[in-house]
């Protein structure tokens, strides 16, 4: 039985899901990305640290869909994904959180949910009017999918309030039950433990964990809590200025000097 | 595994009558009701009320569709409207003209004039979805007072073509025999308007035509087209993240919109009383219903039509102090946005403002029953 599952896992880590190629952007004469490289494979979960402004939601946003990239190529499971439209990329398998809460505040928690969940029903304008039978089983099973998740995050609860009446650690976490409700096979977190205390965060170490596992989605982190990336992340990618300036394992990284550097300050030459 | 490979696709098919049909049934079944026991009731005058309080729900709420419901600001409404009463007035005149021989009215209750008028409404509506199609596409590009500016543009620019109209042909033998390139001239009554208009339009299909706007609207909004619009509303970004296609929902939006509304315009052509003219397009009428949206509260439907019915009403109820009616409206306007700014219901309808033991209906589940 173990064996088994080792080989399974060891079959999936080699399996490449997301390949990213000398990704990069530039924003006039800014270069906020450039050259970005990442392989992330199935069940990965990476981390992308560096010093406020480097350019990593940047990438998020390049990864997403949201800026067109003008270097480089991107593909999922081998399909291309440049020249996507956000919605295209979430339907190809990518789901991501907001690192400001981006949620519907005005909409109940459960339709926050089910939204993210109808990427996968083609809804028609007369069943809708209509109401048939069909119609009625598509809005059930939608709904049931959503309750289902919100069981396992424990907010069945409060599936009806409005999303804006929740805490802001709630807030969070629905943001995560959204982008899972899209079903991914690459899930982006900006800043998942941002404004969250520190038993909050060990917490969300656990669940960044279980959701891989349970989801079977890769996962790429965005955090500036160090102990919270160095903790659960495989391999970590450091940007700078829009650059790579180490990728390896969190010991690597931590001993980088160039990291050290980037986050402390560098050490003058002639001092 | 991409999301497209886990599609939830139905097995079953049909309706079930008991309950998707009946609202429909019954909303027809009230606008029996109201044609025949109202006018005897109340008489002419507060009837042509009721009719106008009528048409006047239909524009708001297809309205809110695009304002509430997707959060498009758009100022354009009446110009909608007014395609759709061109359009549905000049099929039923002419062709009253070439298939009778007089403009009149003809025949009586659900008889054959009233069914022409009917068709005519429909293509009135579907003119007008075109044009909704149309005048969405800016919104696929602009956004908040930019989109306004281009909506207001397009019922400015409509008022003006329809002046240069040419004047209407009321005599069957003319049109009977005439070049088709009398039609070139578009003879739909320019700067005057369109007078001559057989009169069909009475309590019953108002009636009618609203309860399915209504039920369309609100069903619409509790599916999953309703949520992306809503969503469109709350967080464009998110919604894209979400794999919502934005540009489609703010341009169906805009489509199904524009067709009640040209229905609704069908509906305010047929009126007696009323000679839809140029003006009808311009931005005061649009304005109006877009007070109608902003007072009844974001998409919320009954917050609409009530608003509608009170900003119909309001201006007969101040008829008697005549001069300083408009000095009312404006104030109670002021007053309102002061008291409330998100409008009378905000984003809720009715019944939520109902005591909860009105809503948990025993044959009513909750969400997690019902999940299971």
């Amino acid at each position: 039985m173990n064996q088994v599952l080792e080989h399974r896992s060891a079959g999936a880590a080699q399996q490449t899901l997301l390949e990213v190629k000398d990704l990069g952007i530039s924003f006039g004469g800014l270069k906020a990305v450039q050259n970005f490289n990442l392989t992330l494979p199935s069940a990965g979960l990476y981390g992308l640290i560096g010093p406020n402004g480097a350019g990593k939601t940047t990438v998020f946003n390049l990864l997403t869909g949201i800026y067109q990239p003008q270097t480089g190529s991107l593909s999922l499971n081998g399909k291309n994904l440049l020249g996507c439209k956000p919605h295209e990329v979430t339907a190809a398998g990518i789901a991501r959180t907001f690192q400001n809460i981006r949620l519907f505040p005005n909409l109940s928690i459960l339709d926050n949910v089910r939204l993210a969940g109808q990427i996968r029903i083609r809804p028609k304008l007369v069943s809708t009017f209509l109401r048939t039978n069909g119609y009625r089983e598509q809005e059930a099973a939608l709904k049931a999918q959503a309750m289902d998740l919100l069981e396992i995050f424990d907010l069945q609860d409060r599936a009806e309030d409005l999303a804006q009446n929740l805490s802001y650690g709630h807030q969070r976490r629905l943001e995560i039950i959204r982008a899972l409700a899209t079903k991914p096979s690459v899930l982006l977190l900006d800043e998942p433990a941002a404004g969250l205390n520190p038993q909050e965060k060990l917490a969300l170490a656990q669940s960044i964990r279980q959701i891989r596992d349970r989801f079977e989605v890769a996962i790429l982190l965005i955090e500036h809590d160090m102990q919270l990336v160095m903790d659960i992340c495989e391999r970590i990618v450091v940007l700078d200025h829009g650059v790579t300036i180490c990728e390896g394992t969190p010991q690597t990284v931590q001993n980088d000097e160039k990291v050290i550097a980037a986050y402390l300050g560098a050490i003058a030459d002639d001092a | 595994m991409s999301a497209s490979d886990v599609l939830i696709e139905p097995t079953s098919h049909g309706v079930n009558i008991l309950k998707s049909a009946a609202p429909i049934l019954v909303g027809i079944a009230l606008a029996v009701g109201i044609q025949f026991l109202l006018p005897s009731t109340v008489g002419p005058y507060y009837s042509r009320l009721v009719i106008d309080a009528g048409i006047a729900m239909i524009l708001a709420v297809s309205l809110n569709i695009v304002n509430g419901m997707t959060g498009q600001f758009s100022i354009g409404h009446a110009g909608f409207m007014t395609i759709g009463a061109y359009t549905a007035g000049s099929i039923t005149f002419y062709s009253s003209l070439l298939i009778w021989g007089t403009a009149a009215k003809h025949g009586s209750f659900l008889g054959s004039g009233e069914w022409m008028f009917v068709i005519a409404c429909l293509c009135g509506g579907i003119t007008a979805s075109i044009a909704g199609f149309v005048v969405g596409l800016p919104s696929l590009r602009l956004r908040g007072d930019y989109l306004a500016i281009v909506t207001l543009g397009f019922g400015e620019i409509l008022r003006v073509l329809l002046q240069q109209t040419g004047k209407v042909v009321d005599n069957a033998e003319i049109v009977r025999n005439a070049p088709l390139t009398t039609f070139a001239t578009v003879p739909v009554g320019g700067a005057i308007g369109f007078d001559g208009i057989p009169k069909y339009t009475t309590l019953f299909w108002v009636y009618a035509f609203l309860a399915i706007t209504v039920i369309f609207a609100y069903r619409l909004k509790r599916s999953s087209f309703g949520r992306a619009m809503l969503s469109v509303r709350e967080d464009e970004i998110a919604a894209q993240a979400m794999g919502i296609n934005t540009s489609r929902q703010k341009l169906l939006a805009f489509i199904t919109a524009a067709f009640f509304a040209g229905v609704g315009g069908g509906l305010l052509a047929h009126e007696s009383g009323v000679i839809i003219s140029p003006k009808d397009a311009g931005f005061q009428r649009s304005f109006d219903y877009v007070i109608m949206t902003v007072l009844g509260g974001r998409g919320s439907i009954t917050g609409v039509m009530l608003a509608a019915i009170l900003l119909s009403g309001l201006p007969e109820v101040l008829r008697d102090f005549e001069r300083y009616r408009i000095i009312i409206y404006a104030a109670l306007l002021i007053f309102m946005m002061l008291s409330r700014p998100q409008g009378l219901f905000g984003i809720h309808e009715i019944w939520d403002f109902f005591p909860r033991s009105w809503k948990t209906l025993p044959w009513k589940k909750s969400p997690r029953e019902e999940a299971q």
